[in-house]
């Protein structure tokens, strides 16, 4: 049975996506447990995956009995590994956010579920087509889930996120159609043997399409400047449990995906053989990082701050991966699990303060510690860790990034990062400044602001409090976890370079 | 919202209303032939499930929407998705439990005869039975209006 583990982590949340609605028809409020108890198997299943993948060696299940390069094959090594243990983790910690922040209907468990799924799918598949539908999956489940918020904005960046969502993805597939011409096989392995063999090898203007089909199609669902539009408003208008969930995962597992079509399909030969492929990839994430973060300084809205912070983060971690030598790669791939966890983090606890306050924008953010000292204590530590403070993990993986990129010589990379940081270190700080030294408007202000909003937002739940302690320790447990993985980060880091054998 | 106000949409029609009755027996089993072949012949779950969910639409056409969805329960459309979902989900796991991979259909071999082919026909009538309850429950969705934030099917 233990063999079957990489199937069942999608298999599991499906069946459990489709049990709410059946428990529905007899009960309104079963979702939860369901998507609990899914959750719960779901993480001993990716623990036991993590546990095993670790000793060295990757797992690889063949669907359906079928032999691989004809059939579906999943394959688990170090770094899909880690990408399914945030997914379960993140996944299961957003469920006791959810119990009180909502929605509530067992739709929305129906839907986080497939959502897990998809991003389950997305990390252990390999096999580029079986990709295409995991994205898909996850893609519909997103935008179902962005449009589950009860205002109006919701349901129009939900249509945006669709309509730019799709374009994306049918960019990824036109270019797996082109590999399928050129190669005659869909599965990574036996198209990374397969390329260099086609006529013309790498660069083959076939496969040169492939690569920027695939990479555009892609860098869309990573949400790359200028393909970023969809993600601000998806993020500020969904419901917070929402905004936290898919903040920390869907870019995450496709910039992960787009790290597994460039180093498993493409490999880093290509890249020595068309050095351009390299540096227009690398060119792009490097204009995503400044741009982002000079859009994130120009917010009011901290919630579209934190989205545009995202642009130039995930434009740093693509930076990581172009770089393509194994000590930068290391960094990307911290970095890309440390600002899940942090995004994540920051968006639920901009949730607990919008409930507990009111507060949205940055100038409302003025003296919250003493109105929210908890929220206001994790949002700090978790915005100075996506500073890069030591020894937060947002240190550790820039850290390793800015090496690998001396190492090859890739100044333009240091010099984007400390710009990055700098920028990073611009918005957060004056967030930071403005809740800790900045008096909060006089008492009869503030609550004139507070009570209509705050009670606003607690009719809908049904709850007695807009903010449950489960909600509360979700945001300290992320400010924990963000210290905790910097701590943890460098003993593992060998272990993470061995299970990347496609490296230099 | 506004479509309240105006005149209704549905038109009582005899020439509508016989031709669907005599139609929809034979849509639906052109659903279910499609559904059938999906295993050795172009066609399949996700088209013949379309099919299959027309005949509600054209019923509602016919005989009016409102009237339709009270005749077809909500729940049996949540059923039926939710069924199709687990009878998917049921076939693999079942292969697992014969020892063989998530949907090794072969492994049923010694229990019933062509294994490979009724497992591959009961998937595509349960994904048939997926698609047809989510474009049944779709349209009743759209057709409801906008403004109704609860009764969302999933996507």
């Amino acid at each position: 049975m233990i063999e079957h583990v990489p199937v069942l982590l999608v298999v599991a949340p499906i069946v459990g996506g489709a049990l709410p609605l059946l428990v529905g028809l007899l009960t309104d409020r079963a979702g939860w447990s369901v998507a609990t108890l899914t959750l719960g198997v779901h993480a001993a299943l990716a623990a036991w995956l993590v546990a095993t993948v670790a000793g060295g060696q990757p797992v690889v299940y063949e669907v359906g009995g079928f032999a691989a390069p004809y059939g579906i094959e999943l394959v688990v090594d170090g770094l899909s590994a880690a990408v399914v243990g945030l997914v379960s983790v993140v996944s299961l910690g957003v469920l006791a956010y959810a119990r009180r922040a909502g929605p509530h209907t067992n739709s929305f468990y129906t839907l986080y579920l497939l959502l897990v799924a998809g991003l389950s799918g997305m990390s252990i598949t390999g096999d580029v087509f079986n990709l295409y539908v995991f994205l898909e999956i996850t893609g519909l489940a997103a935008y179902a889930l962005v449009a589950s918020g009860d205002q109006d904005a919701a349901a129009v960046a939900a249509l945006r996120y669709l309509i730019i969502g799709t374009f994306g993805a049918s960019l990824y597939l036109l270019g797996v159609g082109y590999l399928l011409v050129a190669t005659g096989t869909l599965n990574m392995a036996d198209l990374a043997t397969k390329i260099p063999q086609v006529a013309g090898g790498y660069t083959s203007t076939l496969i040169l399409a492939a690569f920027g089909l695939m990479t555009a199609g892609l860098a869309v669902k990573v949400a790359l400047y200028p393909v970023h539009t969809w993600q601000p408003d998806a993020y500020a208008n969904s419901p917070d449990s929402v905004s936290t969930l898919i903040s920390a995962l869907v870019s995450t597992v496709a910039a992960y995906s787009l790290a597994r079509i460039v180093f498993s399909v493409f490999t880093v030969d290509f890249f020595a053989a068309v050095p351009l492929a390299q540096d227009a990839l690398f060119a792009v994430a490097a204009i995503s990082v400044v741009v982002g973060s000079a859009l994130a300084v120009s917010q009011r809205d901290v919630r579209r701050m934190l989205a545009y912070s995202s642009v130039s983060q995930f434009g740093l971690v693509i930076a990581g991966f172009a770089v393509a030598s194994s000590t930068a790669v290391v960094g990307a791939i911290i970095h890309l699990v440390g600002h899940a966890v942090m995004k994540g983090g920051l968006f639920a606890t901009a949730g607990i303060i919008e409930r507990k306050t009111g507060a949205r924008t940055i100038e409302e953010y003025a003296g919250l510690t003493d109105r929210a000292p908890v929220a206001a204590g994790a949002f700090a530590v978790l915005a100075f860790s996506m500073v890069g403070v030591p020894p937060a993990v947002g240190f550790v993986g820039k850290w390793y990034i800015v090496l690998g990129a001396v190492e090859v010589g890739a100044w333009a990379l240091v010099a984007v990062l400390l710009l990055s940081t700098v920028l990073t270190l611009a918005y957060f700080a004056r967030l930071v400044e403005s809740m800790y030294f900045t008096d909060a408007p006089t008492a009869a202000e503030a609550e004139a602001v507070a009570e209509p909003e705050a009670a606003g937002a607690a009719i809908p739940d049904g709850g007695d409090a807009a903010v449950s302690p489960g909600m509360v320790a979700v945001a300290v447990a992320a400010a924990v976890l963000a210290v905790a993985l910097g701590l943890a980060f460098p003993g593992v880091e060998q272990a993470l370079e061995n299970s990347l054998p496609f490296l230099p | 919202m506004s479509g309240r106000d105006q005149a209704p949409l549905y038109v009582e029609s005899p020439i509508i209303m016989t031709t669907v009755r005599v139609v929809a027996p034979f849509v639906l089993t052109f659903g279910l032939f499609i559904m059938l072949h999906g295993a050795d012949s172009p066609g399949g779950g996700f088209q013949g499930g379309v099919i299959a969910g027309s005949v509600v639409m054209m019923t509602a056409f016919a005989f009016g929407i409102d009237a339709t969805r009270e005749w077809i329960d909500a729940r049996a459309i949540v059923g039926l998705t939710s069924l199709g979902v687990l009878t998917f989900a049921g076939i693999g796991l079942g292969a697992m439990a014969l020892d063989g991979a998530f949907l090794q259909y072969d492994v049923y071999a010694p229990y019933i005869s062509h294994a490979s082919k009724y497992g591959i026909e009961l998937v595509e009538l349960a994904i048939g039975g997926i698609v047809a309850g989510v474009v049944v429950g779709l349209f009743f969705v759209l057709s409801a209006g906008f403004g109704h934030a609860d009764g969302g099917e999933e996507a």
